[in-house]
């Protein structure tokens, strides 16, 4: 059967409540953003310990999400599987924006955006043993090949979209896999060291990503009357249990090969410091063991109550998993020199939550929100009727 | 080319932070607020820590001036996108605040907390010294830059002094040495050429047992430490 795709109307009063709240906070993006570039990094939380704050975080969940849903589009365009004709065009329409907004927080985060360029000016002025500028080719390529792959999709144009598509699909494993390596290979945090770590990225992508088009599935098709096919939803609830099974491997390995030596300190200090809750309640409890107690049983498992449940924990623990890296990566002290090193330079660092830098996380999130909102109105993304 | 190093003798050593406050001084270092310590934010490119082991009354602290540690496979170079952190050819790693993007890919891979980022810009105020040195309109513009808020900075081994040492022909490690070299009451510390085997670092390092920091990283650190 031919699926069609249409555009929503976009005149009822929920959408254009909508449409201005997000409008607001993408205004309110710009101020943040102002009192940023103003006032420097001082208005945030981040601080010499902790280095890297909310943006990243942002930014690296925001990739993975991407990633996540190109690969996933792949079971439509590339494997051809019908089934999944209706979360085609989704995913890669918010592969794309999510991207962009990956891009958007990390600029945000550098606080003097205008230098950026430097990054770009491969093998000439920037430095390419650095995975942040390797990560730039990966990263631009990754955005061009969406825009190609969208718009031949929305041209119909399934012969050429199936090869883009594979490109695509392959580029966006390399693009989170190369985000894992930003982490992985930094030899002297013992929470970020990992050789796995690339790997773990990718299943944090891929089961975030799908749990994300559950989720959007969900939500747009509910607000847009549409019939949710309960079938769909529960065989991509299968999918994500089964990649919840492969993250969680992932995760055991990396954190047993690190606690099985005696060097554990940093592992220790992840499990029992001062952030053990963003380890053991966001990303394990919510990212892997609630979401998948809720698919495998089977009363919730093959509802879609309960798939869209589960991939809505499984969303909120991944980004925990991505502040898990981030903030007790380097809270953690040094063990510059053996022994307690005594006051300040041997305790772990804190983060602080202030409110111009979650504003500005919230405004990236919020412009995410608007432009997938209004690619709704503008874009055929959604099958006519579901 | 000299391959320049500074030798810490950890049995001289008695903690007074003279050489922190040398580094402040020398290199216009902006003193931060009490807000900046409390949130963790103050600069410093020299810093004293102190390690205990055992308890009290079997107990031993030991004191570790720690600069940068101007490593030769430094991770800070590998890692920075931007080339604004590269070694120069006499192995000094400096800090380029134009090119610097902000990014503080290099304060995660640093494995000394060498380094810090300028989270605002500083009041006028918080550079000026009271007691200027003599000669410091003839300076190069290098030792009191204006930094600028979203750039990294660490220690460079004072390299101005060094740079402006050869110029004038003068015995770098002898007469001309880094700001906390010279102040150090206790001679802990010992700068010069670590190729040169006549040189005192070098001599240094043959007389007695030495290690670096973090060895087992790799980095090869050409800051070396004498024992207690």
């Amino acid at each position: 059967m031919e699926t069609r795709y249409t555009t929503i109307e976009g005149k009822s009063k929920g959408y254009q409540i909508l449409i201005g709240f997000l409008g607001a906070m993408v205004g309110i993006l710009i101020i943040s953003f102002m009192v940023l570039y103003f006032e420097g990094q001082q208005v945030w939380g981040n601080s010499n310990v902790i280095p890297w704050g909310q943006l990243i975080t942002l930014d690296i969940y925001f990739i993975g999400l991407s990633a996540g849903a190109i690969i996933i589009s792949s079971l439509c365009y590339v494997f051809k599987r019908e089934e999944y004709k209706p979360i085609g065009r989704l995913a890669v329409f918010l592969g794309l924006l999510l991207m962009m907004g990956a891009m958007l927080s990390v600029l945000m985060d550098l606080g003097r955006p205008e230098k950026f360029w430097r990054l770009f000016m491969y093998f000439y002025l920037n430095n390419m043993t650095s995975l942040f500028a390797v990560n730039g080719i990966f990263y631009t390529g990754y955005i061009l090949l969406m825009l190609v792959y969208l718009w031949l999709i929305l041209e119909n144009r399934m012969a050429q979209a199936a090869i883009v598509g594979t490109v695509d699909v392959l580029w966006a494993i390399a693009v989170h896999m190369g985000t894992g390596a930003i982490f992985g290979l930094i030899g002297n945090r013992e929470i970020l060291f990992s050789p796995i770590k690339p790997f773990e990225f990718l299943a944090a992508a891929l089961s975030s990503g799908t749990a994300l088009i559950i989720l959007a599935l969900a939500v747009t098709y509910t607000f847009t009357r549409r019939k949710i096919e309960p079938a769909l939803i529960v065989s991509l609830g299968k999918l994500l249990s089964m990649i919840i099974v492969v993250l969680s491997v992932m995760v055991f390995v990396d954190k047993a090969t690190h606690m099985y030596f005696p060097n554990r300190e940093g592992t220790v200090y992840l499990f029992t410091g001062n952030y053990w809750w963003l380890f053991w309640v966001f990303q394990i409890g919510m990212g892997i063991l609630i979401p998948l107690a809720l698919l495998v049983y089977p009363r919730t498992g093959r509802t879609v109550r309960g798939v869209v449940l589960a991939s809505l924990f499984v969303v909120l623990g991944v980004l925990g998993e991505r502040a898990a890296l981030v903030i007790p990566g380097t809270a953690h002290p040094q063990p510059i020199y053996p022994g307690h090193i005594e006051g300040i330079w041997g305790a772990p660092g804190i983060f602080f939550i202030t409110p111009w830098e979650t504003l500005l996380t919230l405004g990236v999130v919020s412009f995410v929100g608007l432009f997938f909102v209004l690619g709704l109105k503008y874009l055929e993304i959604l099958p006519e009727q579901g | 080319m000299a391959k320049w190093g500074m030798v810490i003798d950890l049995d001289k050593c008695v903690g007074c932070q003279a050489c922190t406050v040398a580094c402040w001084e020398e290199n216009n270092i902006p003193h931060g607020s009490a807000e900046d310590q409390r949130r963790r934010r103050e600069i410093h490119w020299n810093k004293v820590i102190s390690v205990s082991r055992g308890q009290y009354p079997n107990c031993n602290i030991e004191l570790i001036p720690t600069p940068c540690m101007h490593c030769e496979q430094a991770p800070c170079v590998t890692v920075c996108p931007a080339k604004a952190t590269y070694r120069r050819d006499d192995g000094i790693v400096v800090q380029n605040f134009r090119r610097c993007i902000g990014c503080r890919y290099c304060m995660v891979a640093c494995p000394y907390n060498a380094r810090s980022f300028n989270y605002r810009d500083q009041p006028e105020e918080a550079y000026h010294r009271l007691d200027p040195p003599p000669d410091r309109e003839s300076w190069d513009p290098w030792p009191f830059p204006h930094r600028t808020r979203g750039v990294v900075e660490k220690c460079t081994f004072c390299f101005h002094r060094i740079d402006r040492g050869i110029k004038e022909k003068k015995n770098i490690g002898v007469e001309v040495v880094p700001a906390c070299v010279e102040v150090c009451p206790s001679q802990a510390r010992t700068f010069g050429d670590l190729d040169n085997p006549e040189s005192q670092v070098s001599q240094l390092l043959k007389s007695r047992t030495i290690f670096r920091l973090r060895e087992e990283l790799g980095t090869k650190p050409k800051v070396v430490y004498l024992p207690r």
